[in-house]
């Protein structure tokens, strides 16, 4: 498929690439790339109606193939930052759609699945890394958000009469929503755009932005850094994830498993959900300072 | 082809792109336009907050009225407001299947109608204040709060490329809509259909591709020769950037008012409340 490499030798250096932490303008390029489409997509599937067959939604969540081609053929890092970010920009913020916290939470979840299938793939042309990513994009965004609802439901039901029935059935109904997602999403709008999109881009497009294209066994620029801080952002990350939907989740789950909790705890509750929004704002601020320090320190991530 | 062609004579798409293009350029005037963006946004953070304080019905209606309030004096246009309200509408359905699935009442609606009415607050507000900003001064609101300046630059180029490409792609899908002929069988539910759209778009995303990284290059390129990196750096280019910001007398005014609204409808929902039972 390739037109400028026949075989998976390495030859010659990557060119004019900077770290996973540089502002170079290629990086700019990458990140602004990967913004532009994935929004793009995003304003694309707004069009399309949703089908629900009850509570279980049948539908394309997004276009996963896209932020996978370009994190398998040029930057992982860069384009796990600019995939999400576009979301929120082309559809959340224009469209009115945006929802505040829930938005972080997202960002969150899907700048893990992209940059941890981005670096799963270590040559592009390899059609299963390509499957595998793609099903890691899912399952990786998908679990964590079926993590956050279910535990919403375990905290709303812990503390109220307990339902009967209530946690077997939102098991189900997550299970199966999730089954959902990653044949809709992962395999027939993910794995199988990708496995025709990626070898035929493969060459192609990154000339365009002035690089070399990726070749198997050589470091790329943004792939993850097998170091401890890297798992500890991730543990981070995730756990920021999880405590942004507990704003909601003490909203919500109350709300909706214990009508009269009102009477019984005063306005005390209230507060939980002021307390949480302070321990939120104290997580984004310590990721904000990691990913800074990540920036400044971008010579010893190589 | 039908489907399609259906869904293209109730909303046209030509009158969606020119729709998003008004958007994006925004300027509609109206009162949060002419604000300054920094106080937009923390005017934006405070309505947005405001919610999630109470259970009372009251305050929330209250609430739920003052924002479309300011979304009639901002002149939201009617394509965002109709997806808004379409939203919305999905929403009360779903939570209507949820209750019932749940073996919920009645209570259980009008609890679950609470989350979205606040969610519902929460977006109203954000159609008044990111309607009204117009990418410059967003991008310029953001940089003065210290975010980086990739993701201030980011905002602008999303706002202004937007329509350029979905424009785009709409000329490429056309193409190739020409090009392949349709299915002459629909299959049970039109699922061909369906099959052949979703090819063509994936079909589509390869030319947009190559075009996107293109024009991508040369923007940041362009960038680059006006120094778009070293102005990141040095302090001096972001304060000229941030130079042109000013807080009015309006901008107090109407965050004051908005304090004093928002008062009132605590007010409100103490004087009259109403809870769930």
């Amino acid at each position: 498929m390739s037109t400028t490499l026949g075989t998976d030798e390495r030859r010659g250096e990557l060119r004019g690439t900077g770290g996973a932490g540089a502002s170079t303008p290629q990086n700019l390029m990458i990140f602004v790339l990967s913004m532009a489409l994935f929004g793009l997509s995003n304003i694309i599937l707004e069009v399309v109606p949703d089908v629900s067959i009850g509570p279980v939604e049948f539908s394309v969540s997004y276009f996963v193939f896209i932020p996978l081609t370009l994190a398998a053929l040029v930057s992982p890092f860069w384009v796990a930052l600019g995939a999400p970010l576009g979301e929120i920009v082309f559809t959340d913020l224009l469209m009115g759609d945006f929802s505040g916290l829930a938005e972080v939470e997202g960002f969150i979840q899907m700048f893990l699945a992209i940059f941890v299938a981005g670096s799963i793939i270590r040559n592009p042309r390899s059609r299963g890394q390509i499957f595998l990513g793609a099903l890691l994009i899912v399952g990786i965004d998908k679990f964590l958000s079926a993590v956050v609802d279910l535990a919403k439901v375990w905290i709303g039901v812990e503390d109220a009469e307990f339902v009967e029935g209530l946690p077997q059935s939102i098991l189900f109904l997550e299970s199966l929503g999730f089954g959902v997602d990653v044949i809709i999403s992962g395999i027939l709008f993910g794995a199988i755009p990708a496995l025709w999109l990626i070898p035929e881009l493969y060459g192609r497009l990154e000339p365009l932005l002035g690089l070399q294209p990726r070749e198997p066994g050589k470091p790329f620029p943004g792939e993850a850094p097998k170091a401890f801080w890297f798992v500890a952002v991730a543990v981070l990350a995730g756990l920021g994830s999880f405590v942004f939907a507990f704003l909601e989740a003490v909203d919500l789950s109350f709300g909706v498993f214990e009508p009269d909790f009102l009477d019984a705890y005063g306005d005390v509750f209230l507060w939980v959900g002021a307390g949480a929004a302070v321990v939120v704002l104290a997580i984004a601020v310590i990721l904000f300072a990691v990913w800074r320090k990540r920036r400044a320190g971008r010579g010893d991530l190589r | 082809m039908k489907l399609a062609r259906k869904q293209r004579d109730v909303l046209s798409v030509e009158w969606v792109k020119l729709e998003l293009i008004r958007t994006a350029y925004a300027t509609r005037g109206g009162l949060i336009s002419r604000m300054d963006p920094r106080v937009v946004i923390g005017w934006y953070v405070l309505f947005a907050m405001a919610p999630w304080f109470t259970h009372n019905l009251t305050t929330l209606a209250c609430l739920f009225a003052l924002a479309s309030v300011f979304v009639v004096i901002s002149r939201v246009g009617p394509l965002v407001l109709g997806l808004f309200v379409i939203g919305l509408g999905f929403e009360l359905v779903y939570l209507v299947l949820a209750a019932t699935l749940f073996g919920g009442d009645f209570t259980t609606f009008v609890a679950l109608t609470e989350v979205t009415v606040k969610l519902g607050v929460v977006s109203l507000v954000s159609l008044a204040a990111f309607v009204s900003l117009d990418p410059e001064k967003l991008s310029d609101a953001l940089l003065a709060l210290h975010f980086p300046p990739a993701v201030a630059f980011a905002v602008s180029y999303g706002y202004r490329m937007m329509p350029i490409l979905v424009e785009e792609f709409s000329t490429v899908m056309e193409g190739y809509q020409l090009r392949e002929a349709p299915p002459i069988k629909g299959g049970v539910l039109g699922w061909r259909h369906l099959a052949h759209w979703a090819k063509i778009v994936v079909k589509a995303f390869y030319p947009i591709f190559l075009n996107t990284a293109k024009s991508v290059r040369t923007t940041v390129e362009a960038l680059e020769a006006r120094g778009f990196t070293f102005a990141t750096i040095d302090p001096r280019g972001r304060e000229i950037r941030l130079g042109s910001l000013r807080v009015t007398g309006l901008d107090i005014a109407v965050v004051a008012a908005t304090v004093v609204a928002i008062t009132g409808c605590y007010a409100i929902g103490a004087a009259w409340p109403l809870h769930r039972t």
